[in-house]
């Protein structure tokens, strides 16, 4: 069956630009490209991710969480703004986990459908450096 | 020859060639017995129907089988070896034999489907012809399909039960050459088909042409993610190992999205796209696109890559039997 109308393969431009501007205005970015921003988040600890993480972003998301992860804790990472990750970036994500030491451990908040299909398709699910917070705050 | 009620001291890789449902009872329900009558784990993967025969052709004896359904397990053929390896590896190796019978290729089967079957069914050979003993014994029905399916049965498998008599195949291939490049060319891509290069740069906007196209061809927005998720991750290799990126092609069947991903890099990894990742550095490329699609092919011939993702737009009229209970687990 053919389709009459195909639509135009690569769209109109400007994806999630102003949304990731904002995010970048509205607080301290620790680390920002075009394609992602990551935030401080205070209460509690870590970080907010709004964008995309891909092969072209994850080897340097993944350096600069390491230097700004908290020394001591467990860091909480808000995803709920995280619309893509591929499998780079999750492993970004337990290499990061697993730098910390001392059975500390990432705690995501607000786990998008996509990643957690990823996670669990790739067995990375139960991962010990990575566990589903339920505690309420980040969640906002 | 080997009788039925022995035990095998290597992996034994057979074929049953049946015609109708009174002989795949002879073939089968003798093996099955034989198997929990000596206390081995006997695993049966088949269709609903052949189950229910064989559940009251074995009686009580059914309980001590497991049953799993080929529709939902080998719904696309690169998940079947999986589900071997866990029962192979769950059962251990405690001197016991283990029994298995299997049944991929079935008449209904597209020609793609079809071929991908073939090649799984050498690569068993591959995937288990040095490990564990065990008997995998699997039924080929010949009233219902042709006869160069049933010849190249005889190549993939070491050996053809026919009747009562199971002999050693002549045409096996052997376990080398089950691994060798598979070489079974794919059919064109069709002329509409839409064509875009992309590099490690470009993927945020090719995972948005994907979607785009998938949704205008009436894929489910669920389905859509999990298609793009895993063009993305075979692009991913195109531009790790491809020498950094390739050539999109997409295009809809009447019952499916087709993405075909061309790069210059090389793949020589038979079972590649089949290996339970455990340890964080394992590749998952393709594991997860055999996970996430109907079905994927990958050619690769020294000079080039090719992988072809297949996702059903609609999966309602072929009765896919996919749980919630595998979308609800949640991480812990």
């Amino acid at each position: 069956m053919e389709v009459a109308d195909e639509p135009d393969f690569w769209g109109a431009g400007g994806f999630f630009v102003d949304h990731l501007v904002a995010a970048y205005e509205a607080d301290g970015a620790v680390y920002a490209d075009k394609n992602l921003v990551v935030t401080l988040t205070h209460d509690p600890p870590g970080l907010r991710f709004a964008g995309e993480i891909d092969i072209a972003n994850s080897t340097s998301v993944g350096k600069a969480l390491q230097l700004t992860f908290p020394k001591t804790g467990d860091p909480h990472l808000d995803v709920s703004r995280l619309i893509f990750c591929d499998i780079s970036g999750i492993r970004a994500l337990v290499d990061s986990a697993h730098s910390l030491g001392d059975g500390r451990r990432l705690k995501l908040h607000g786990l998008p459908p996509q990643l957690q299909r990823v996670l669990d398709v790739t067995g990375w699910s139960g991962h010990p450096g990575l566990v589903l917070c339920d505690c309420d705050a980040g969640d906002r | 020859m080997t009788g039925l009620g022995q035990q095998v001291d290597t992996f034994r890789h057979e074929a049953l060639i049946y015609a109708g449902w009174p002989e795949f009872i002879a073939g089968t329900v003798p093996f099955i017995l034989d198997g929990v009558r000596a206390g081995e784990p006997v695993l049966v993967v088949e269709s609903v129907d052949k189950i229910q025969m064989l559940r009251s052709a074995l009686g009580s004896d059914a309980d001590s089988v497991v049953f799993g359904n080929m529709a939902e397990i080998g719904a696309n053929p690169a998940r079947i070896i999986p589900a071997w390896r866990d029962f192979v590896d769950r059962h251990g190796d405690t001197g016991k034999g283990l029994r298995g019978i299997g049944e991929p290729i079935w008449n209904g089967r597209t020609d793609d489907e079809l071929v991908e079957c073939q090649r799984h069914e050498s690569l068993l050979n591959v995937a288990f012809g040095k490990g564990r003993p065990w008997w995998l014994l699997c039924p080929y029905d010949a009233a219902q399909l042709a006869p160069a399916v049933l010849d190249e049965a005889r190549r993939s498998h070491e050996f053809v039960r026919e009747g009562d008599v199971a002999r050693e195949s002549p045409a096996f291939r052997g376990i080398a050459a089950s691994g060798a490049r598979f070489d079974v060319s794919l059919q064109e891509a069709p002329a509409r088909a839409v064509a875009v290069t992309f590099d490690a740069l470009s993927l945020l906007k090719l995972r948005a042409g994907v979607s785009r196209y998938a949704i205008h061809a009436g894929m489910g927005t669920h389905a859509a993610a999990e298609f793009v998720t895993a063009v993305n991750e075979v692009a991913t290799n195109s531009v790790v190992h491809g020498h950094g990126g390739g050539t999109l092609r997409i295009w809809r069947t009447e019952s499916d999205v087709v993405c075909e991903i061309r790069d210059a890099g090389d793949y020589d990894h038979p079972l590649g796209d089949r290996c339970i990742p455990e340890a964080d550095a394992d590749p998952r490329g393709l594991w997860l696109a055999n996970q996430l699609c109907d079905l994927v092919q990958v050619r690769s011939t020294g000079a080039g890559t090719t992988v072809r993702l297949h996702k059903q737009i609609d999966p309602r009229p072929r009765l896919r039997l996919l749980t919630d209970s595998e979308d609800s687990r949640r991480l812990q």
